[in-house]
């Protein structure tokens, strides 16, 4: 018996509804006391097409996937099909055989199926087939044990604005469910779960944790073009910013999307736009003028499998070049990445402060399998977060014909005020310009402006977020990582450690201006250090390989197939290097 | 404070880099005198401007101004005039700015209707590059790429504006900057988006479109009968008739600007709202995700 510890893999067709009840599914397990993380791999289109839901839960938080799906929900055949090689041997999958049979080809003698005619019941006895999802839970609920009262308190609260009569089909759907397994298996699933408190805790998808974030922040201004998968800022953004004095425009395409956020930044309001691969090329040349008349913004990467239009909703880390090199000329830039949902909050704030503190353009890079993710995390401390607006003159102070907006000074960062100001009134200019903003080609003061610019990079140093050292510092083996394979990695060191062998681990927080100093220090104490990214050439590798000359013990381990990795796949990757690992640490 | 200005309150001590007898001098005179008689304070004018010939207008002009990449004015100024309702927004840019690279914008920025000005200094050829076709450049133009004569039949940038709901529109001719400082006043008035195209000859490139082909081909609504600016039909007819170029004020509608319906009114303006300490309301939004 498994006890408090499940992968469930909820799937069928894209546009069937599973997306809500997989949501309740990872509530439940959240109200029960668990960690969730989970994960959507769902095709780009509205209707039609193999989708599923994973949702991970244990007593301790994973961020990532597991290895195994120990149950799967399955509504049809080519569910099992495509995912049967994925189960766990002793796992089992709720298979609705209403209208297909299971093929021997889609079974393993190592995974029960219990069959039940989802659809057919939904019909017969709720006189509704779209509450098949609905019936599936109930029959998930009773064969693994969850809280009953949990259940139907989280389903009437998700149907409770559609009215008391569907709030009563979905309750007679999980009755309808739960019945069907107890009047036809005796058998066990061999899954149990135990409820624990559930203490003050969220379940928040990153995207939402990003919103969240610059609101915080102060963020009142955002303009973004519909792209998936950061539509969903724009959405939470639109929802809420207005009721704390700030404005969203869905723009006509991503150049207006940038230059509208430059346009609100220059003004004098937190603004930020968000967007993905295809997105971020339209808006390179606009990232280049915020570079250069150092007006302070904030863009978030929330990455995709490219390059083109490449594979929408699948995730991957091949942005990261483009993030940080993207862009005709040089500009100081800040690129930071979170590892979490609960990081991408705190990170979100960092980059607001980071942005007006050095008036840079700032990058938040995310990536699907993380901003697209639900977490459980405890709840969001507001008090931790400050609003520094660096030089900012928002209330006059400045005399005309004295101040310059891009006066030359130790950190690199000048005055900034913006229209309205009395006295501050300058030309902002995209073509090179000297101090007071005035345009020349003089080649003496290109030289010191590109100095003057360049130089916050050194500047900010002491406030970008360290990264996050976990494991033994003194390991011999080492991983290197950022985004969403913080938590796949964390879980190979686990897997190490419980057979005795140590490592560490470096999660970079603020991939630009690249953390030199750590990473060397970090590498020059390993005897292996693996690199782990999800794209094809090694694009973390060779930012770390140029900061520490030619290394040869770090190793590339890469995926790309726009899946994220499963803690297996790293720690098949670490087995080939190293013939002495004892046995025992392969995937479980 | 209004009845002290004088167009050199709005002057900037940056030499200018346009050549001598260019129609965009016109423009600038025009825009300085109409600031100064509409008492505009330069600290509360943000003046945007494109890329070109025309875009260099927001160095010569004493303002906020912000002179950003090529074809993206209209973006930048409407996030800025949603950003803070208390300035007055102003944008200038030439054909090939508005109508070609910055075409896309142009159209979405009639459409949301924010209450700013914009100028289109019109030359009907690519100065800045040194005399390609642009947009409005007339079939057959001879230049650079087009050695046989540009194939691409003219945009008519003010019936696309009417097209896409602008509700001002005017043309102005820079040998005639009183006209246009007026019109200028009348947009910038108008509660709403208002556009002035002005008909800006380059003396040194387009030898078609000169001085005195416009003072021959251009006429002025004032002088038709009965001609009435809400009547959109007739607006449509007369900026779409072939032969002469008609000068004036064709169209004006009132209708919600894009800050009244996003921002509702008698807010203050997002960039005076102070965000240094986090509204503790916004605890509450966790509370959905519990």
């Amino acid at each position: 018996m498994i006890v408090n510890n499940i992968q469930v893999l909820f799937g069928g067709q894209a546009g069937d509804g599973s997306l809500t009840t997989g949501d309740l599914i990872a509530l439940v397990f959240k109200r029960m006391g668990l960690e969730v993380y989970t994960f959507k791999d769902f095709p780009s289109r509205i209707r039609g097409g193999h989708t599923n839901y994973v949702i991970r839960a244990g007593e301790q938080p994973h961020y990532g996937l597991g290895d195994m799906v120990d149950a799967m929900v399955a509504f049809d055949l080519e569910c099992v099909e495509k995912h049967i090689a994925e189960m766990r041997p002793g796992g089992f999958v709720i298979f609705d055989n209403s209208q297909e049979k299971l093929t021997d080809a889609a079974r393993r003698p190592d995974v029960y199926v219990y069959d039940v005619p989802l659809a057919d019941i939904a019909k017969k006895q709720l006189g509704l087939e779209l509450v098949r999802n609905t019936i599936s839970l109930g029959v998930l609920g009773e064969l693994i044990g969850m809280d009953k009262e949990i259940v139907r308190g989280l389903v009437t609260k998700q149907y409770e604005r559609k009215g008391e009569k569907v709030v009563a089909q979905n309750i007679g759907a999980i009755e309808a469910g739960e019945r069907y397994v107890r009047e036809h298996f005796d058998r066990p699933s061999g899954y149990a779960l135990r409820a624990r408190p559930d203490g003050d805790r969220l379940l928040m998808m990153g995207n939402d944790a990003i919103g969240y974030g610059a609101l915080a922040a102060g963020c009142r201004f955002m303009a973004g073009y519909p792209i998936t998968p950061a539509t969903d800022i724009l959405e939470w953004m639109a929802k809420h910013a207005p009721r704390y004095g700030g404005t969203v425009v869905q723009a006509e395409d991503e150049l207006a999307a940038i230059n509208m956020t430059i346009g609100a930044a220059y003004a004098g309001v937190r603004a930020m736009t968000a967007t993905s691969g295809p997105g971020q090329a339209l808006m390179t040349e606009g990232i280049g003028l915020a570079g250069v008349l150092e007006t302070p913004i904030v863009v978030v990467e929330c990455a995709r499998a490219g390059p083109s239009t490449g594979m929408p909703t699948k995730t991957e880390q091949s942005n990261l070049n483009h993030v940080i090199f993207a862009g005709h000329g040089e500009i100081p830039r800040v690129v930071i990445a979170p590892g979490t949902v609960e990081e991408s909050f705190y990170l979100t704030v960092a980059a607001f402060n980071l942005a007006e503190k050095y008036q840079v353009p700032v990058f938040l890079l995310t990536e699907q399998a993380l901003c697209q993710s639900k977490e459980t995390l405890p709840r969001l401390e507001l008090g931790a977060v400050t609003v520094d607006r660096g030089k900012l003159v928002r209330n006059g102070g400045v005399t005309f014909g004295e101040y310059k907006r891009f006066a030359f000074t130790e950190d690199g960062v000048s005055l900034r005020t913006v229209p309205g100001v009395e006295g501050g009134m300058h030309l902002a200019p995209g073509s090179e310009h000297n101090d007071a903003g005035v345009i020349t080609e003089d080649a003496a003061n290109r030289a010191r402006m590109m100095d003057k610019r360049m130089r916050k990079l050194d500047a900010m140093r002491a406030d970008l977020p360290r990264p996050s050292l976990f494991g033994e510092p003194e390991a011999g083996m080492a991983f290197i990582a950022f985004g969403a394979n913080r938590g796949p990695v964390s879980e190979v060191q686990d897997r190490l450690r419980s057979v005795g062998v140590a490592s560490k681990f470096l999660q970079l927080r603020t991939l630009w201006p690249f953390p030199e100093g750590d990473v060397r220090a970090f590498v020059a104490g390993a005897e292996h250090v693996f690199v782990v990214e999800n794209n094809i050439s090694g694009q973390l590798e060779r930012l770390i390989r140029a900061v520490t000359g030619p290394v040869p013990s770090l190793h590339g381990v890469r995926k790309y197939n726009g899946r994220p990795f499963r803690p297996a796949e790293i720690l098949d990757a670490v087995t080939r290097r190293m013939a002495t690992l004892p046995a025992g640490v392969a995937a479980r | 404070m209004a009845t002290t200005l004088t167009p050199k309150d709005f002057a900037t001590a940056t030499p200018s880099w346009w050549c001598a007898g260019c129609g965009d001098f016109g423009v600038l005179a025009a825009l300085k005198q109409a600031c100064a008689e509409l008492g505009l304070e330069p600290h509360k004018v943000a003046f945007i401007s494109g890329i070109g010939c025309s875009g260099k207008i927001s160095g010569y002009l004493h303002s906020y101004a912000f002179h950003g990449v090529h074809g993206r004015a209209l973006p930048t100024a409407t996030a800025v005039k949603l950003a803070n309702t208390d300035l007055t927004v102003i944008v200038a840019g030439g054909d090939g700015d508005g109508y070609a690279i910055g075409a896309g914008h142009f159209i979405h920025a009639v459409r949301r209707n924010p209450d700013m000005t914009y100028i289109v200094m019109d030359n009907q050829t690519y100065g800045l590059t040194k005399g390609q076709s642009s947009p409005t450049s007339m079939l057959g133009y001879k230049a650079g790429p087009h050695p046989q004569g540009n194939p691409d039949a003219p945009i008519n940038g003010l019936a696309i504006a009417l097209a896409a709901g602008a509700t001002f529109i005017a043309r102005a001719f820079s040998s005639e900057p009183k006209q246009m400082a007026e019109m200028i006043k009348e947009a910038v008035r108008h509660p709403g988006f208002g556009i002035v195209e002005v008909l800006s000859p380059c003396v040194t490139f387009n030898k078609v479109n000169t001085y005195k082909w416009f003072k021959e081909n251009v006429y002025h609504l004032d002088d038709l009968p009965g001609y009435d600016v809400r009547d959109r039909v007739r607006a449509f007819a007369t900026l779409t008739q072939p032969g002469k170029i008609p000068l004036g004020i064709f169209y004006r509608e009132i209708r919600p600007t894009l800050e009244e319906l996003m921002l509702g009114t008698g807010r203050p303006p997002i960039a005076s709202l102070p965000i240094e300490t986090v509204d503790p309301g916004l605890a509450a939004l966790q509370d959905a995700y519990a």
